[in-house]
């Protein structure tokens, strides 16, 4: 494994998207949260801006800064490293030099675990120095109460990477595979969801797919706002944790599955 | 000892089969050149035997197996076009290679000297120029010594000086008695490099053999004279003469036994009454002789 990781980090560490987008997150993940400074009074519910920077309701914005941040940077970042292999020839190159497909595909996928952890580990950093540093009395529990946002904010990570791998290894080309990326996530994900599967089932099955629960590990923090939607349609616009948690799983399996079947079978 | 063994190896791309039950065998020490034309199926062969391309049928053995699915990484192999990291310059791509083929203290100085590219090795590979591309190519496949090295058109889109240079590389790698599989559709590289052969044309085997057994050993003297046929007439009472044929350049072509000096041939032609404007010993290329074996079948 660490052989492997090795090799990822020699090919990636002037890789100038890798640089470009790490450095993106670094910066961006504290620096977004930090611009709530300026708001100090905001409309209800959320009325001060202390709720950005206090235990445990940092984790909860922080965290959602996050999902959009992963979203782009590391899910292009898993996109960029399989499509470029592709169109340098490298992928190609590696298995005549003597990697094995099994462990090429590997390689992609320790990479993913390892920058998901990475950026988990980070969050986990930031959110803990903002939090200690704005909150005028530090309470453990308090500290701890959101702290499953830690693992769940891997997941959410590993659930984009895993799905940009997915493209990439299927799709082949940098530029049709982020395109797809991007208009699956944003447009026809909520088109299949809000136009398609609810016009036809009204039933909370809609938010089993698979970007959507991967939104929902580390969601919107106003989940009050949400029972509005409620009694609306009869259930919460929400996934459990433990849900999306387990639906993000099976979907991540699947795509990374179906990139090792296609890594394996196909002539390079 | 037994290098390769392909056994009866088939790929078809929809219809079309480009590689036909194809068997070969290469021994330790040769240096065995793959001649066909383009799209003759040398590189989907080659793919094959590397991992890359999936058979439909057939199969193919490594160093009669003792490496198991490691073999590859005791061949060093250049398939098609040079394939690196352009971000990255020369050393860091030969490190990714030495760190696939888990070589430990790889020599890179003294592979990039070999191929002219030591004073480069820090630049990045985009910045390369074809020629240079390749021959950072030939090093890597040189990484961490290993026993096979498979070359697959390595002159091609290269300047005739690029040529001359990967040439003398590549014969003074064969001459260290390293066992080579070139792939080439230029016979003269595979007659200057290669000990054995194997034609192959349409995904089959034509002919192989050692590169003398499949040049046929006529002497031919092109010679030209005022007139041409009383010259072509004289040369066909000549016993040493297998066969003089009028080419398209206006040259006649003999064909002889045995290697004969060209003074001798100039003195035979003056006893007849024949003064020589022309007088040239041309050794019959494997050029010719592929065309020959390609064009009949």
């Amino acid at each position: 494994m660490l052989y492997l990781l090795r090799l990822e980090w020699k090919k990636i560490r002037k890789l100038t998207s890798f640089r470009l987008f790490s450095i993106c997150y670094l910066i961006l993940l504290p620096a977004i949260l930090l611009t709530g400074l300026r708001f100090d009074e905001l409309p209800p519910p959320i009325n001060t801006n202390e709720v950005f920077f206090m235990f445990p309701t940092v984790w909860q914005y922080l965290g959602y800064i996050g999902n959009w941040l992963c979203f782009f940077f590391f899910g292009f970042l898993s996109i960029v490293v399989v499509t470029t292999e592709h169109s340098y020839r490298t992928m190609r190159q590696n298995i005549i030099t003597g990697l094995s497909r099994q462990q090429y595909f590997l390689s992609k996928f320790y990479l993913i675990v390892v920058v998901s952890l990475l950026a988990a580990l980070y969050y986990a950093l930031c959110g803990f120095t903002i939090g200690y540093l704005n909150t005028e009395a530090i309470y453990w529990h308090k500290v701890w109460q959101h702290a499953d946002y830690i693992p769940r904010y891997f997941l959410m990570c590993f659930g984009y990477m895993a799905f940009g791998l997915f493209l990439g290894f299927m799709i082949r080309r940098t530029g049709i595979a982020l395109f797809l990326y991007l208009a699956y996530i944003m447009f026809i994900e909520l088109i299949l969801r809000w136009g398609i599967h609810l016009q036809i089932v009204e039933h909370r099955s809609m938010h089993f797919y698979p970007m959507n629960a991967v939104e929902d590990l580390v969601a919107l923090p106003f989940l009050e706002m949400a029972d509005e939607f409620t009694s609306k349609y009869g259930f919460s616009i929400y996934l459990q944790p433990w849900e999306a948690s387990i639906t993000v799983l099976v979907y991540s399996a699947l795509f990374l599955y179906l990139a090792y079947w296609r890594v394996t079978r196909s002539d390079l | 000892m037994n290098v390769l063994r392909i056994n009866g190896l088939t790929k078809k791309y929809g219809r079309i089969k480009a590689v036909d039950e194809l068997s070969l065998e290469v021994e330790q020490g040769m240096a065995y050149g793959i001649l066909g034309p383009n799209g003759s199926g040398k590189t989907t062969t080659l793919g094959m035997v590397l991992d890359i391309t999936h058979p439909d049928s057939g199969s193919f053995e490594w160093f009669e197996g003792q490496y198991g699915r490691d073999a590859r990484r005791h061949v060093g192999a250049l398939l098609e076009t040079p394939n690196f990291y352009p971000y990255l310059n020369a050393i860091d791509n030969l490190g990714i290679v030495a760190h696939i083929k888990q070589v430990k203290a790889p020599r890179f100085d003294e592979l990039l000297k070999l191929v002219n590219l030591y004073e480069r090795r820090t630049s990045k590979f985009r910045t390369y120029s074809l020629g240079m591309k390749q021959r950072l190519a030939i090093a890597s496949a040189m990484v961490g010594d290993p026993e096979v090295l498979i070359f697959d058109e390595p002159t091609n889109g290269l300047d005739p000086q690029g040529i001359a240079e990967i040439r003398n590389t590549l014969q003074r790698i064969a001459e260290t008695g390293k066992t080579i599989i070139m792939a080439s559709h230029i016979l003269d590289e595979v007659e200057k490099v290669c000990s054995h052969v194997a034609i192959i044309k349409n995904g089959h085997l034509l002919a192989s053999g050692t590169v003398g057994a499949i040049i046929s050993d006529d002497f031919l003297v092109e010679v030209a004279a005022e007139d041409m046929p009383g010259l072509q007439a004289a040369f066909k009472t000549d016993s040493r003469i297998k066969k003089a044929e009028l080419q398209e350049e206006g040259v006649l072509l003999l064909h002889l036994e045995n290697e004969t000096p060209a003074a001798a041939i100039n003195e035979w032609a003056f006893s007849k009454g024949h003064t020589l404007s022309h007088l040239r010993i041309v050794k019959k290329s494997l050029e010719a002789e592929f065309l020959e074996i390609t064009a009949n079948q």
